[in-house]
């Protein structure tokens, strides 16, 4: 069986002079949760799509789950929650999982019965038969992050999953991945908010497309001397610019 | 009824007029936004040639479809006049040599039934026939010497005084416009006989007969083109608008990064639009029949599968066209090409024949010419599949290159 869910080597992605993606090298094991955090343009998002076989790297070589991307084989055993919304906004909440629920092979019971949990989890068992573009952003959000996890995939990837989400919330869906990590599901996850950065396994700093650190939140910690996430970051992109 | 409250909106309403008074006018700030909505077009230059070109378009395309004549319809003589002994006097062959070869390309036919089937079959519009005692009855004198050298053609003895003859022509009168000016041209050709020997009175055109069409009206001819219009339009229009909403919003990413295949997402678009196609088809006609009364000739299914292949070409379309535009505002800028395209060159309100030859070419590029083309041959002429086989034929070419070539755009990673 393969251990390392993704593995990036040297992977490079330019969009014309733009290097958005630069001699990218990670590996992410079976069962973690890894945690990618950078400001904006960094190249999370980008990452993410080289990894979900949306985008075509230019250089390197990048694998999921043993297979080198793009390849369209592992779409069913991964689960993509996108930066845009990607969800159909003229229907009911109820209509976006059925469809996407039937895209990934649920039969009619599965889908019904996945979608009570979930909308249990982003607590919006309420609001089935709403119409998406009638919630608020926060609770599209949470639509959204239902719908890449339908067909319980083994591996997931989330390009900020909680922006907007209410910090209660927040910490909700927090002890929701970690069941799902304690159940073997493996999570590649973006994020701004350093309070979740720390309930990673491990966490990755990038900046103008490069990993500049890695490690446990302990171990950036550590190796900067500092008590937060926030400072470790700052110290470490300044030593890189430097 | 209390009078307060009516004077309460009287000064409501008066003192919304002050305001509108008080309203001074900066020069300066109006300045500053003329500024910026030209600011905006210099960074825009999509938008500027937009302007430029689409009234340039405007003007070339209407200026140059609608300036011909109809021009180079086939038609078929059958003359059995036996020129009452005039030889090369003979009436018929007169009128045939001041018939107007740029509008009509007069070919001779052995009879008069095989005529009619060769317009039966669309290889001809019209059949004019030349009765036997034509040139007898117009000179009112039978088997005279030929006396062609004569000024004036002997109208001695009128054998009946009040004999009349008449050419007719039995014309396809689906296309009204086609047929009107062959009908034209005839008249006018006759006329002009007329006026060289002065031997009118007697001789007319009867163009009452008709092979297909007999009492069409401009309704009847256009509303094939209106419903193929409106399916061409609306079905490229709106696969290309949630195409790109799709991308926009991140749901095609999605879809990308999930087990459907491309072929997937456009073969059910296909299925979908088709249904819509077929549906709006259905009450276009449904309003044409009822409140137009617009004859219905053919097999209104095979009508319907035209329109639904046209609408399976025209959704198609849209998802390509969806790869060119970035936003839902660059989508909507294809409307003015769309309907050009359409509405000029394919037949609908003008017909093909008179598009100048030299443009003719970019009709049979549109796949509205051959949706047009079908459907009105169905409804007005009663064609079956064994006629329109040829129009199929090109709509099918049509979508299945453009339904390849979505399923490549749509696979095609950056
Ligand atoms: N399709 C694209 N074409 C051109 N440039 C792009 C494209 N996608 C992303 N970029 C650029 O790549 C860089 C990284 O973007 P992104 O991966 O979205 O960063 P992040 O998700 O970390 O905010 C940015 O500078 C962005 O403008
Ligand atoms: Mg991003």
């Amino acid at each position: 069986m393969v251990k390392d869910y993704i593995e990036t080597i040297d992977l490079e992605k330019s969009f014309g002079g733009l290097q958005a993606i630069d001699k990218f090298t990670l590996r992410v094991k079976k069962g973690e949760i890894f945690g990618l955090l950078g400001p904006n343009a960094a190249g999370k998002t980008t990452l993410i799509k080289i990894l979900c076989s949306l985008l075509m790297p230019t250089g390197g070589a990048a694998y999921v789950l043993g297979k080198r991307v793009p390849d369209r084989h592992i779409a069913p055993l991964i689960g993509y929650m996108p930066q845009e919304l990607a969800l159909y906004t003229n229907v009911s909440v109820h209509e976006n999982v059925e469809f996407y629920g039937a895209i990934f092979g649920l039969s009619k019971d599965q889908i019904l019965k996945r979608e009570r949990e979930l909308l249990r989890l982003i607590d919006l068992e309420a609001h089935t038969k709403a119409i998406v573009h009638n919630l608020s952003g926060g609770m599209q959000r949470r639509v959204s992050l239902a719908c890449a996890l339908l067909h319980e995939p083994p591996l997931l990837f989330l390009d900020e999953p909680t922006v907007g989400v209410d910090p209660q919330l927040r910490m909700s869906f927090w002890d929701y991945f970690e069941g799902l990590k304690d159940g073997g599901t493996t999570i590649l996850i973006t994020t701004h908010y350093m309070d979740e950065a720390r309930r990673c396994d491990r966490v990755g700093f990038m900046h103008a497309g490069k990993l500049i650190a890695e490690g446990s939140p302990h171990e950036l910690l550590d190796l900067t001397h500092t008590d937060s996430l926030e400072d470790a970051f700052l110290i470490l992109s300044r030593e890189e610019r430097g | 009824m209390n009078v307060g409250r009516p004077v309460a909106v009287v000064k409501r309403v008066v003192a919304d007029l002050n305001v509108a008074r008080g309203e001074r006018m900066n020069i300066g700030r109006v300045v500053a936004v003329v500024k910026r909505v030209f600011a905006d077009l210099n960074h825009d230059k999509r938008t500027v040639g937009l302007i430029v070109i689409v009234p340039l378009l405007f003007m070339l395309a209407f200026g140059f479809a609608f300036q011909g004549d109809v021009r180079d319809v086939r038609v078929l003589v059958v003359n059995d006049d036996n020129g009452g002994g005039l030889g090369n006097a003979s009436i018929s062959d007169r009128v045939i040599a001041n018939l107007d070869t740029a509008t009509l390309t007069v070919d001779s036919a052995t009879n008069e039934s095989a005529a009619v089937a060769e317009v039966q079959n669309g290889k001809a519009y019209a059949v004019i026939v030349f009765p036997t005692n034509l040139t007898e009855t117009v000179y009112g004198t039978a088997a005279q010497p030929p006396l062609a050298a004569q000024a004036n053609p002997p109208g001695i003895i009128a054998i009946n005084p009040q004999a009349k003859v008449s050419i007719r022509v039995l014309a396809d009168k689906s296309n009204t416009e086609v047929s009107r000016a062959i009908i034209t041209a005839v008249n006018a050709a006759v006329l002009k006989t007329a006026d060289e020997n002065g031997q009118s009175q007697r001789l007319s055109v009867d163009t009452t007969g008709a092979i297909y069409g007999l009492n069409a009206r401009f309704i009847d001819f256009f509303c094939p083109g209106i419903v193929c219009l409106a399916i061409w339009n609306l079905t490229t229009l709106l696969t290309l608008q949630a195409f790109v909403g799709e991308r926009e919003i991140g749901t095609l990413q999605r879809l990308f990064a999930s087990p459907l295949r491309e072929s997937e997402l456009v073969a059910g678009y296909s299925i979908a639009y088709g249904t819509l196609g077929v549906m709006q088809a259905g009450l276009l006609l449904a309003v044409g029949v009822l409140l137009f009364n617009v004859i219905i000739v053919g097999n209104i299914i095979l009508a319907f599968a035209t329109i639904a292949l046209l609408a399976i070409v025209s959704q198609a379309l849209g998802i390509l066209l969806s790869s060119v535009a970035h936003s839902q505002r660059e989508a909507g800028e294809f409307m003015p090409f769309l309907m050009l395209s359409a509405v000029l060159l394919s037949g609908i309100i003008w017909p093909i024949e008179a598009i100048p030859v030299w443009l003719r070419p970019a009709s049979y590029l549109i796949p509205t010419t051959y949706a047009v083309e079908a459907v009105r041959s169905v409804m007005m002429r009663g064609w079956g599949l064994s006629m329109i086989w040829v129009d199929i034929v090109a709509l099918l070419v049509f979508a299945i290159t453009f339904l390849v070539l979505a399923v490549i755009m749509l696979k095609k990673r950056e």
